[in-house]
């Protein structure tokens, strides 16, 4: 494994270790339906299932259709939040 | 194919759950609720302890809520084929391994050791190999939850991120009993473009007309309507005397579906009890009586017992529907210090042209530009006349000083009011019954109103951007925020002595009807806008995130 996955890795032990992963979580979350970005991409879904019909569409049809738009549609803001408290979180813990 | 086949034979109903993207749901229908096991190939796994073994993986791999499952899980949850954490890691459940599904590492495992089963590490949710998508088996969906609750129990207790203590949403479920009455009625109502749900005529009970108005523009205004239909009044009164509780009760008539008139008389009789001055069979003045109700209503909305520490801040559906904060600021002359202060108001009471203040000129600066639509070509009034003159910068003359907190004395000053916050619903009313020393007339001088109406030119954040120079501001046509819909009109004909009042109510998008009493009958737009207005009821096109 590279440094760099080795590195994310580390981090993401850590984060799982003092409840933080969970934390950041609910903020996500939190924030995402604050900002409607879950009504967004459950109006997609709706349109998906309309479209490959709801006997055919699977997880994996859904999951393939929503990831890019989900991922594309994160509002800069939280983005920038979530960092901000990773890195804090990592300046507190910085025996990484 | 072998898919359909399979799931031919386990349910015969051919339905499917979905996955909710952001957190475990519910299946989006209930007869998959009804079903008995998610799939037959379960049946491999449930044998011996297997309840306990299946809560030891949620508990240590899926929600753990200890240090030590945490610190168990950061170790272990990585892919044994790859070591990676993400690519939606899954856990085989008939043994050790971890595996990604993006890259199928967890596949290749289900099919070399014929394990058909594994554990969403993110979610919980449990998949099958052979039927190749996610299975809700009734009795593990059980353990997922009750595992799920205890997990975010903890979590909640002790984060600081929720207010909430200990619960976390969780979409709605029916229960048994609900499922047997949905069974034993079957009955659905639909709502097609032409019914007429929600319309009923009002029996007059004697100069009643003032309450019967306000009702039908109650019964009309969609969040109130939203509130009742889905009982979140929970009555915390002890006697019968609640009016939230007969609001409640006025909607569940309203929408009935019943065709004859209703009759108010618990609802006249509570007014009676709750607002003594509008007692007696006189009539009364519609605007009156439509802040004495939305203050009983306002009163009776118990909140969990906030009212009784903090009157200002409550946060029942009355302030969140119709409070709006009216900023008033006074400018000194002398020092042109501002004293601000910020009052909540329930209406907007407008004054009009006819009456003894006079009404023209409007503010210094301003011209006759083209606002909501309306002109002053035709030499009518219009409502943004009106909240412009409302809104317009007043010199408060020498014989009404203030005292200047900047000058330490008396000085002339200005005052000057703007919307501040918007409520949801707006209520204008239109001051047509002047009550001076004088004299005690009606003015009936025609205000136009609009269908659709901006507040941003009354906003005191316009105001601000306007004194720091950027005069007369393009309406910004992307800010919803401030956008209005007229949804209801009160109607007053006659003089102050003798007069009925009648309502226009807007029932689906564009349906208007006129409300006389007991007779209800189709308007059109046309008709609504033509009319004279009293009290004009705007609600907000888009409710925005925060």
């Amino acid at each position: 494994m590279s440094k760099d996955l080795q590195m994310r890795a580390a981090i993401n032990q850590k984060l799982i270790e003092m409840g933080e992963r969970e934390r950041l979580k609910e903020l996500l979350r939190a924030k995402l339906i604050e900002c409607g970005w879950k009504d967004q991409l459950k109006a997609h879904c709706k349109d998906v299932i309309k479209e490959k019909g709801l006997e055919h569409v699977t997880v994996e049809d859904l999951v393939a259709e929503i990831t890019p738009k989900g991922r594309a549609l994160v509002p800069d803001s939280v983005k920038k939040e979530l960092l901000q408290r990773i890195r804090a979180f990592l300046a507190q813990h910085s025996t990484l | 194919s072998n898919r359909s086949a399979a799931r031919m034979k386990d349910r015969p109903l051919l339905r499917k759950g979905f996955y909710a993207a952001a957190g475990r749901g519910a299946p989006l229908d209930v007869l998959s609720v009804m079903s008995p096991a998610g799939c037959s190939h379960v049946s491999g796994f449930k044998v011996d302890n297997w309840k306990q073994n299946l809560r030891v993986i949620y508990q240590c791999f899926v929600w753990s809520g200890t240090a030590e499952t945490r610190r168990r899980k950061a170790k272990s949850c990585i892919c044994h084929m790859c070591g990676a954490h993400l690519s939606r890691l899954h856990s085989c459940l008939y043994c050790v391994y971890f595996g990604c599904f993006t890259k199928k590492h967890i596949h290749e495992h289900a099919k070399n050791k014929r394990h058909n089963l594994a554990i969403d590490l993110l979610y919980g949710g449990i998949y099958c190999f052979v039927c190749q998508d996610y299975i809700y088996d009734k009795d593990m969906e059980q353990i997922a939850k009750e595992e799920q609750r205890k997990f975010f129990f903890f979590f909640f207790l002790f984060s600081p991120l929720s207010p909430g203590v200990g619960e976390k949403y969780s979409t709605w479920e029916p229960t048994k009993r609900e499922l047997e009455l949905l069974r034993h009625n079957p009955k659905r109502r639909k709502i097609t473009t032409n019914c007429t749900i929600g319309l009923r005529g009002l029996i007059n009970l004697g100069n009643t007309c003032f309450m019967n108005c306000i009702v039908q523009a109650l019964t009309h205004t969609p969040l109130l309507r939203d509130f009742f239909l889905s009982d979140r009044h929970k009555c915390e009164m002890q006697s019968n005397s609640c009016l939230v509780c007969e609001m409640s009760q006025l909607f569940q008539e309203f929408y009935s579906g019943h065709r004859y008139p209703h009759i108010p008389f618990r609802l006249l009789h509570l007014v009676w009890t709750h607002a003594r001055h509008l007692a007696g069979y006189e009539q009364q003045d519609a605007h009156e009586f439509l802040i004495a109700a939305l203050d009983v209503l306002h009163r009776h909305c118990d909140d969990n017992g906030k009212k009784a520490n903090n009157p200002n801040h409550c946060n029942c559906i009355i302030d969140q529907i119709f409070t709006g904060g009216l900023q008033s600021d006074v400018t000194c002359q002398v020092c042109h210090g501002v004293s601000t202060t910020i009052d909540p108001f329930w209406d907007i009471s407008l004054d009009l042209p006819g009456s003894s203040t006079p009404f023209w000129p409007l503010s210094p600066g301003s011209d006759g530009s083209v606002v909501n639509g309306e002109s002053h070509q035709s030499g009518s009034t219009t409502l943004t006349d009106c909240l412009r003159r409302f809104t317009r910068p007043e010199h408060l003359g020498s014989s009404a000083k203030i005292k200047c907190g900047g000058c330490h004395s008396y000085q002339e000053s200005t005052k000057q009011l703007t919307m501040k916050k918007l409520p949801i619903v707006a209520c204008f009313h239109l001051k047509r019954f002047e009550h001076s020393a004088k004299l005690r007339r009606k003015i009936t001088t025609y205000v136009s109103f609009p269908l659709e109406l901006d507040m941003t030119p009354f906003m005191a954040s316009s105001k601000e951007s306007r004194m720091n120079g950027q005069y007369q501001q393009p309406l910004d046509t992307l800010n919803n925020d401030n956008k209005y819909s007229l949804f209801a009109v009160v109607n007053h004909q006659g003089t102050l002595e003798s007069g009925h009042y009648t309502s226009f109510i807007r029932q689906h998008k564009d349906q208007w009807f006129k409300c006389d009493d007991a007779i209800i009958t189709k308007a059109s737009i046309k008709d609504v806008l033509d009319s004279e207005g009293y009290l004009l009821f705007y609600h907000k096109q888009f409710l925005e995130y925060e």
